[in-house]
């Protein structure tokens, strides 16, 4: 298991996974990390392997072989331990649409036994993801899909977790509203939550990720940090890759 | 209990609390169940005080019959009618298919025993706005509406990930919602159950009946809200939960009473009406003639009869022998139907034997029998009474029998020989002894209840793991 300076482990840790449905071995020997207060893009085309690399973080699935672990705990072992360490926000933000996004909020924070105080917990995270405070008290079921991606964050905002996993986080947002969402994982990583954003989204990886990793048949292909300077990432030949890879995968 | 499964439990009444349908769905379901108690206590508390009203006209009737022979009392009869008990409002039964009114008389059976309506299945039939019709046969159809959708559709929508991303495990998952359900099951019986819980507390019904009763149907609701939460469970898409579950539904609850009586009737056939009666009639002309001189049955009673009161003709009686001769006759008719009831029962208990074995695969006979025995408006009340009736019958005939062998002078007893009108009091009046079920009309139904809800618990145990895990 791979630890941080200071000998804690890190908050996502994969090593040498494999993972298989049926015939079709659709992780083969991944290794993937993330630091504390990293936002590490994982981009791959479809059946890369993506959603399965979360799937194994979140303990839904018990890889073939391999090391997952989420702040040095394994999920397919303890998989409640696990999930106390992260936030989810899946793909097609999944709410109550009969319920407002305060009750949400509190529902969901209830299960994962968070500190849910209206005041202190429930208002702060909806005020910082920027939701309309109008909206509030306004069932979810009306709301846009970049209102209802507002909500899920401010869940994981609000339960104060060292990861957080995206999904797919601005697949059908508008470019405005995926330059909010950015800005929003960007205070997520200024508070050290490490954030692994699995994404088919070149220009937000480019725009918010510390690292961009390929993932090409169930592996990563090819890892890239960002710069230091004011290009964080050759957007041209990322694309190039990126297009190579879906090509080949 | 863990906080998230009572959490997960209370959201389920949010939910349905904020959907429009369903809210209207289950309230309109939760006046039904008042409303057809209230109606079905008003009505029984109606006929009975109707019933109560014909006894005693019939009664007094019968006490101001004029001076008369005996034994056109005995043609005159009595009428009888059964009390209906505390609880039958709850569930008429099989009350309304067997009447419960007997014209009683001498030489003759006139009992609903044999009515062509007890020549058909009729353990199973249903019609009327009771409590019972309404917990037995639309409370679980609005479970499934309500409950269908309770796991299929977080699975559908995306929020079964989110809510196990939450920490919460597929038992703890599960549980949650079949809490949910299981009260709003528990809550659609409420009215009923208060209505009960009011006669119990008030001495107007005995209160371990009341209990079992309780137990039986909140078991019986629990059972369905347990099977749609599971079923939906079960599946991936809601609308095949909504499938399954009406199949079952139909086939429980619709299909299995239907059909299982009448492949019972067809195994075990009961003989009709006119079959009995001239079956009868042929085995009563086989005993004998007593008007006939040559019969040998009866000259042999006379000769006893002779021996015993020590004389040589039946004029020097000290009783007449023609009221002996009726007394015998009686005894001797009886019998026979008594025989012939006896028969008749068996195969009705072979038939509801049938029915009842079925019990186990659908629950709606389990709770149909265990309802109509605790409220004492089952075959075997309505047997118990025929008994009692019969059993009544006897001796009053018997006592009318015996009083012309008494009463009317053995000589020179004229043209038109009468007793007296005050002896029509001294005969006895129908008292009814309220029905009492057994055991084994009550705890082999409780048992297939509680069966299937532990069947259905330990069903639960692999769906809740699956549950935790399948969500690719």
């Amino acid at each position: 298991m791979m630890t941080n300076d200071a000998g804690t482990p890190l908050p996502i840790d994969v090593r040498e996974v494999r993972h298989s449905y049926g015939e079709r071995e659709v992780l083969c020997g991944l290794d993937l990390s993330v630091a504390p207060g990293e936002i590490y893009a994982l981009l791959g085309g479809n059946g890369a392997g993506k959603s399965t690399t979360l799937s194994a973080l979140l303990g839904f699935i018990v890889p073939s072989s391999g090391s997952v672990r989420v702040g040095g705990i394994d999920p397919a072992a303890d998989p409640a331990k696990a999930r106390a360490q992260l936030a989810y926000v899946p793909e097609s933000v999944a709410l109550y649409d009969q319920l407002s996004a305060r009750e949400n909020l509190d529902y969901f924070l209830a299960l994962a036994r968070a500190h849910r105080s209206p005041d202190t917990i429930i208002a702060p995270a909806l005020e910082a993801v920027g939701l309309p405070q109008h909206a509030w008290n306004q069932r979810v079921g009306g709301f846009s899909k970049g209102m209802r991606q507002k909500v899920a964050i401010a869940l994981a905002l609000a339960r104060h977790v060292p990861v957080l996993l995206l999904d797919e986080p601005t697949s059908g947002l508008d470019p405005r509203a995926t330059l909010e969402f950015n800005r929003l994982i960007e205070t997520a990583r200024d508070r050290q939550v490490a954030i692994l954003m699995v994404t088919h989204d070149l220009l937000s990886a480019v725009d918010v990720a510390d690292r961009i990793g390929f993932l090409a048949d169930g592996r990563i292909e090819e890892e890239l940090a960002a710069g230091t300077g004011s290009v964080r990432f050759d957007l041209n030949a990322l694309h190039a890759r990126y297009t190579g890879t879906r090509v080949a995968a | 209990m863990n906080v998230r499964v009572i959490r997960i439990g209370l959201e389920e009444w949010r939910s349905l609390a904020r959907n429009r349908a369903g809210l209207v769905a289950t309230l309109l379901l939760v006046a039904l169940v008042l409303v057809s108690a209230l109606v079905s206590f008003e009505r029984r508390a109606g006929i009975e005080a109707e019933r109560a009203h014909y006894q005693t006209l019939v009664d007094t009737d019968f006490d101001n019959q004029p001076a008369r022979h005996p034994h056109r009392m005995v043609h005159y009869g009595q009428f009888v009618f059964r009390p209906l008990s505390p609880l039958a409002f709850v569930d008429f039964g099989v009350d309304s298919f067997t009447g419960n009114t007997i014209f009683l008389e001498g030489h003759r059976q006139n009992s609903a025993n044999f009515s062509e309506a007890r020549q058909s299945s009729l353990l199973l039939r249903f019609g009327q706005l009771t409590p019972a019709f309404v917990l037995q046969t639309l409370a679980p159809l609005l479970l499934i509406f309500l409950a269908f959708t309770s796991v299929a559709r977080e699975r559908e929508r995306g929020t079964l990930r989110l809510l196990l991303a939450q920490g919460v495990s597929g038992p703890q998952l599960l549980i949650g919602k079949l809490l949910g359900h299981g009260g709003i099951a528990l809550a659609i019986g409420t009215p009923a159950f208060l209505l009960l819980g009011w006669l119990a507390a008030s001495a107007a019904a005995p209160a371990r009946i009341v209990v079992l009763l309780v137990i039986g149907y909140a078991a019986w609701l629990l059972l369905w809200a347990a099977l749609a939460v599971l079923v939906s469970a079960l599946v991936t898409r809601s609308r095949d939960a909504l499938v399954a579950l009406v199949g079952i539904w139909m086939v429980v609850v619709v299909l299995l009473p239907r059909a299982l009586p009448e492949v019972a009737a067809t195994r075990t056939v009961l003989p009709s009406k006119i079959e009995t009666e001239i079956t009868l009639h042929r085995a009563l002309k086989q005993i004998g003639d007593a008007h006939n001189p040559d019969d040998p049955y009866f000259a042999a009673f006379k000769a006893r009869a002779l021996a015993r009161y020590g004389v040589s003709r039946v004029e020097d009686m000290p009783v007449q022998y023609a009221g002996l001769v009726g007394m015998e006759g009686e005894r001797l008719t009886t019998g026979l139907y008594a025989k012939s009831a006896r028969a008749i029962e068996a195969r009705e208990g072979e038939q509801n034997d049938f029915v009842r074995a079925f019990g186990t695969i659908s629950p709606l006979i389990a709770v149909r029998q265990l309802s109509m025995a605790l409220t004492g408006t089952g075959l075997a009340a309505h047997q118990d009474f025929l008994n009692q009736a019969e059993a009544f019958r006897y001796r009053f005939v018997q006592a009318l029998n015996w009083m012309q062998a008494e009463k009317i002078p053995v000589v020179n007893a004229g043209e038109d020989p009468r007793v007296s009108a005050d002896n029509w009091k001294t005969i006895p009046r129908f008292q009814y002894r309220p029905f009492v079920p057994t055991s084994a009309m009550i705890w082999p139904n409780l048992l297939v209840l509680g069966g299937w809800l532990a069947g259905l618990g330990l069903l639960s145990v692999p769906i809740a793991r699956r549950l935790g895990k399948a969500t690719r």
